[in-house]
């Protein structure tokens, strides 16, 4: 019952302090909405100079619409003649957009992936945004470290990236280890022993969402960066099969680790909400997702919550610090059929350049695909783990795709239903290899 | 009253508006899909011409043939359990002599009403293995049946099943429901001076009268069976890994997650042939003796 | 209304039971609905997934409410269902009574035609609709959903009309025939009124299928002043976490009217159709 309350009360101040962020947006739905109905309701000709872009983005919780909303208010200050029409993006894996470009009713600015990129760029539903670039200084405020994610492999830009390089984190708590007496895993053999003892004492050792197909593909690329440090990258180029001995010894590690009991029963139909709970609740030891997890682990668990490098493989030390994850070209794109194109590219520019800013002073995010203004500072200081990340980022030796950053959409699917698959007691590492194999086969034709 | 039937002009009218928003709106849409499924396209563009290769191709993946034993072992479930279910309960409302019959009637659709999300979301909950009902309920009454759902490859697709054939028992049972409210009362009262009992009466007199309405009953969960979609979209993405793929999933995932949608739309042209194999079979099957209402 | 039946008693007790107990599991998910609209992730998945919600939070309602104009969105779903019903059963019922009473040529044919609707996956035709949907300028009114809407549901419904209209005895025509009826007169004043139960059904079930319809909706609705209700769950589900609570809130307000207007409809509909069938026999 305690717990309970606690909990409640964990939940209600962070109702109150959602609450208390939004209150400042709420100003900018109002005079979004007041926009809007302005734009409806006042006959064109008062408002001839006005420009109405649509965009299509991500609006749908706090990493999403925080940002936006504080772009458009920045924006307003500065383009006074554009309006935004909000399209909200569906999880509906692309669908909407790919009939918006398939009918010639794709909005004048876009979220796009990188397979995305690929098709739109065969059929020319994407502009390249090289001058754009250069003219609104957005190269200029570039980090080099982020070139990966804004130029595409032919050299040119087709996205602007509202955010930076991501990566996979191994979290885990540091309360159960002490309590447990464990070792925080640096190899492979202390991790099965972390496993047993954890499982002896019921704890789960890993809570993961593996309804999530992507945290799946990350879950089994962890394990091959631990054979070989390009993981699945190297499989997406074409460049390695399954067969080949790093990547079936990683699916091998997979199966043994499932069958261990390294995590929950009915771990594959376990949501992001279930799976966080447990490792928040201290039901669950250790808990895979992305480094933008810090923000919610350092608030739920405080200096509990920490994040470990990957435990090494015998025989494989040289692959400690190669990390999952990693960028890929994305961001916001503009429609080369725009009217507005030229006003379009500069508005996606200037907008993710706001995004990163958002990121940064609200999201506790200094991990950015630009240099944000010095005199922007953090609302609240930078988690403990963020800190560590930012100062071992020098130390991170390579890193690998997220599943949206893969470029063979063929692949993509693949490894997303195979290492989901694997994560299932009796699916064998052969038929894991068997599939993959052969849709690599098929990519390479 | 050949004439009277054979009116040209009543003909054209009555046929006409749905004929022109049915080829419009479905019909060439269907042509598409199967034009296409003969390209290698990935949506955009114009694609290059592969003739039969997406087919070929189909029947050498393994996921094809998975998506098609899905797809016939969920219309066999939901086929058997609706018609049953439907059946007994529009037969309980229409004649059990209880209090509150309209409640029934009304509580045995509500399932329709809901959206599938809703419905969707409330079985996740129920077939979750750590605190779902399900499993809570094998461990009250003592039997040790927990399991893994929808985690499991070999009963996952059981079990997304009977979601749907939970849900969508209310439309057969409101269709089956209106039926027998369309058969006059006498026939029933002549049988019941014939002595019959109700049980019989129905077999005698129900049965064979909505006759069609069966037919068409069973239309619905063959077909809707065999492209089942959304509740494995919504509870398990496919998953375990592939194993609750259907063909309509493997034409999504082709089209939209694969970008490959000349393959994609083979897969959806397999499908519209299969569903017209099923009412043909169908049509086959209940042809044997003419309506009786008919005379 | 129906022959009384004594012998079923029986195994009244027990069947009596299973009929309370599936209208039990029928209702509950309305119940299990609305407690989830009062309750956060956790709540929902975790810690309390059937109980009552331990605070009710209307903030999910509020948030709802906030995020998308409400009233809008719920007058553009009245609208195209309404509208997708109303042509949907009128045409779908000319249809019907051309192919299965009067004599011409082809009208197997046709129908089987018409019937192919039900067996495609609207996700393989989304972009063929969509550019069809432009090709005929709907792009911008209700018509862009109204008329695919009606399309896809004109397939079953014709299909269920047809079997109607099978069993209908041909003395209906005979007489009115006879009374010097055209066949208008006689279809829209004779043979209509005897399909009530059918009409009434179809209604129900094309109102559901359009109130819910969210794949084609997602594509098809450019304009921001047209979207329909099921749309508004986009606001709530993200690429990584979703807020259930409020989804739930907005499911619970698309949903709890049409419950309340299926039941009122339908007991409207069961009097009526009650008075009809005792004047008929």
């Amino acid at each position: 019952m305690k717990k309970l309350t606690a909990l409640l009360l964990i939940f209600t101040l962070l109702l109150f302090s959602v609450v208390g962020c939004s209150s400042d947006n709420s100003k900018t739905e109002e005079t979004t909405a007041a926009a809007v109905t302005t734009a409806e309701t006042q006959p064109e000709s008062t408002e001839a100079e006005m420009v109405t872009l649509k965009i299509y983005a991500q609006y749908s919780d706090d990493d999403t619409k925080i940002p936006y909303d504080y772009a458009v208010v920045e924006l307003a200050k500065d383009y006074p003649n554009v309006k935004l029409e909000l399209d909200i993006q569906a999880q509906d894996d692309g669908v909407k957009l790919q009939t918006y470009a398939a009918t010639g009713n794709l909005p004048d600015i876009f979220q796009v992936g990188l397979s995305q990129i690929e098709t739109f760029k065969e059929s020319g539903n994407i502009m390249i945004l090289d001058d754009a670039a250069k003219s609104t200084g957005f190269l200029d405020r570039a980090v080099p470290s982020a070139s990966n994610i804004i130029y595409n492999e032919d050299g040119h830009i087709y996205a602007f990236p509202y955010a930076g390089n991501e990566l996979v984190l191994w979290y885990y708590n540091k309360a159960l280890f002490e309590q447990y007496n464990v070792k925080v895993p640096e190899t492979y053999e202390e991790l099965l022993t972390a496993i047993n003892t954890f499982n002896e004492n019921d704890i789960i050792p890993m809570s993961i969402f593996a309804k999530e197909k992507w945290i799946t593909t990350a879950m089994y690329d962890v394990l091959a960066t631990r054979f070989d440090s390009d993981g699945i990258a190297k499989l997406d180029a074409g460049k390695g099969k399954a067969s080949d001995e790093a990547y079936a010894k990683a699916a091998e590690t997979l199966n043994e680790l499932v069958k261990a009991g390294m995590f929950a029963d009915g771990a594959t139909n376990t949501n992001y909400d279930q799976a966080a709970s447990l490792f928040y609740e201290g039901k669950a030891a250790m808990f895979l997702n992305g480094q933008w997890e810090i923000q919610a682990a350092t608030d739920k668990l405080g200096e509990n919550a920490d994040w470990m490098w990957y435990p090494v493989m015998p025989g494989y030390e040289n692959n400690k610090f190669a990390l999952s994850g990693g960028g890929a070209p994305g961001g916001y794109a503009v429609n080369p059929k725009s009217e507005h194109k030229e006003l379009a590219a500069e508005v996606a520019a200037y907008i993710s350049e706001k995004y990163c800013e958002a990121k940064y002073m609200y999201r506790g995010n200094p991990i950015l695909a630009v240099k944000v203004n010095e005199s922007i500072k953090p609302e609240t200081p930078f988690p403990a783990m963020m800190e560590k990340l930012d100062n071992e980022l020098s130390n991170i030796t390579s890193t690998t795709k997220f599943a949206w950053g893969l470029g063979n959409p063929l692949f993509k699917v693949a490894i997303e239903d195979q290492s989901q698959f694997l994560m299932t007691e009796d699916y064998t590492p052969a038929e894991f290899i068997e599939e993959l194999d052969k849709v690599i086969e098929r990519m390479n034709q | 009253m050949k004439k009277f039937f054979g009116n040209k002009l009543a003909i054209l009218v009555f046929t006409l508006p749905t004929l022109i928003i049915f080829s419009l709106m479905v019909f060439y849409p269907i042509t598409q899909v199967f034009y296409k499924s003969l390209f290698k396209w990935n949506g955009l563009g114009s694609g290059s011409f592969i003739a039969f290769d997406n087919f070929l191709r189909l029947f050498d993946d393994k996921l094809f043939f998975l998506s098609n034993k899905n797809g016939f072992i969920f219309a066999a479930i939901i086929t058997v359990f609706q018609l049953l279910m439907a059946t007994v309960l529009a037969i309980a409302v229409s004649t059990l002599k209880m209090k509150g019959r309209n409640f029934f009637r009304i509580a045995y659709f509500i399932p329709v009403v809901l959206s599938v999300t809703v419905v969707c979301q409330l079985w996740l909950s129920i077939y979750n293995s750590d605190y779902g009902l399900l499993n809570r309920f094998f461990e009250t009454i003592g039997l040790d049946y927990r399991q893994n759902w929808l985690a499991d490859r070999k009963h996952a697709i059981y079990a997304i099943a009977i979601v749907n054939a939970w849900q969508w028992m209310g439309y057969q049972f409101a269709l089956i429901l209106a039926g027998i409210k369309s058969i006059p009362t006498s026939f029933y009262e002549a049988a019941q001076i014939d002595g019959a009992t109700p049980v019989q009466a129905h077999m005698k007199i129900t049965m064979p009268l909505l006759k069609e309405t069966y037919k068409f009953c069973l239309l619905i969960s063959v077909t809707g069976g065999i492209k089942a979609f959304t509740e494995m979209f919504i509870m398990t993405s496919g998953g375990p890994g592939t194993s609750s793929y259907t063909l309509t999933y493997m034409m999504y995932s082709s089209a939209f997650r694969s970008n490959e949608f000349g393959y994609g739309l083979a897969a959806a042209a397999i499908l519209v042939l299969e569903c017209l194999m099923a009412i043909l079979v169908i049509n086959f099957v209940f042809k044997s003796e003419p309506t009786v209402g008919g005379e | 209304m129906r022959p009384k039946l004594k012998k079923i008693k029986l195994s009244s007790w027990f069947f009596k039971g299973f009929l309370w107990f599936y209208a039990f599991i029928s209702l509950y998910p309305l119940v299990w609905m609305v407690l989830y609209s009062f309750k956060n992730n956790d709540e929902i998945f975790v810690s309390n997934p059937y109980g009552l919600p331990k605070v009710f939070r209307f903030e999910n309602y509020i948030n709802a409410w906030s995020q998308y104009n409400v009233p809008k969105y719920f007058m553009n779903s009245l609208i195209v269902a309404t509208a997708t019903v109303v042509i949907t059963i009128t045409l779908a019922m000319m249809f019907s009574y051309a192919t299965s009473r009067m004599r011409w040529k082809g009208r197997n044919f046709v129908r089987t035609y018409v019937a192919l609707g039900m067996f495609i996956p609207v996700q393989a035709v989304l972009i063929p609709v969509t550019r069809m949907v432009q090709t005929l300028g709907l792009s911008g009114s209700h018509w862009a959903l109204i008329i695919p809407y009606t399309a896809f549901n004109l397939s079953f419904s014709t299909l269920v009309f047809y079997g109607f209209f099978v069993g209908l005895p041909i003395e209906l025509e005979e007489a009115a025939c006879i009374d010097g009826a055209n066949i208008f007169q006689t279809f829209f004043k004779v043979i209509v009124p005897t399909v009530t139960p059918a009409i009434a059904t179809l209604s129900i079930f094309t109102f559901l299928n359009a109130w819910n319809e969210f794949i084609l909706a997602n594509v098809l609705v450019l304009d921001q002043n047209l979207k329909t209700l099921p749309l508004g769950i986009l606001f709530f589900q993200g690429q990584f976490t979703t807020d259930w609570g409020a989804m739930g809130a907005t499911m619970v307000i698309a949903s709890i009217p049409t419950v309340f207007v299926y039941t009122l409809f339908s007991n409207q509909v069961e009097k009526a159709i009650t008075v009809g069938g005792a004047v008929k026999g």
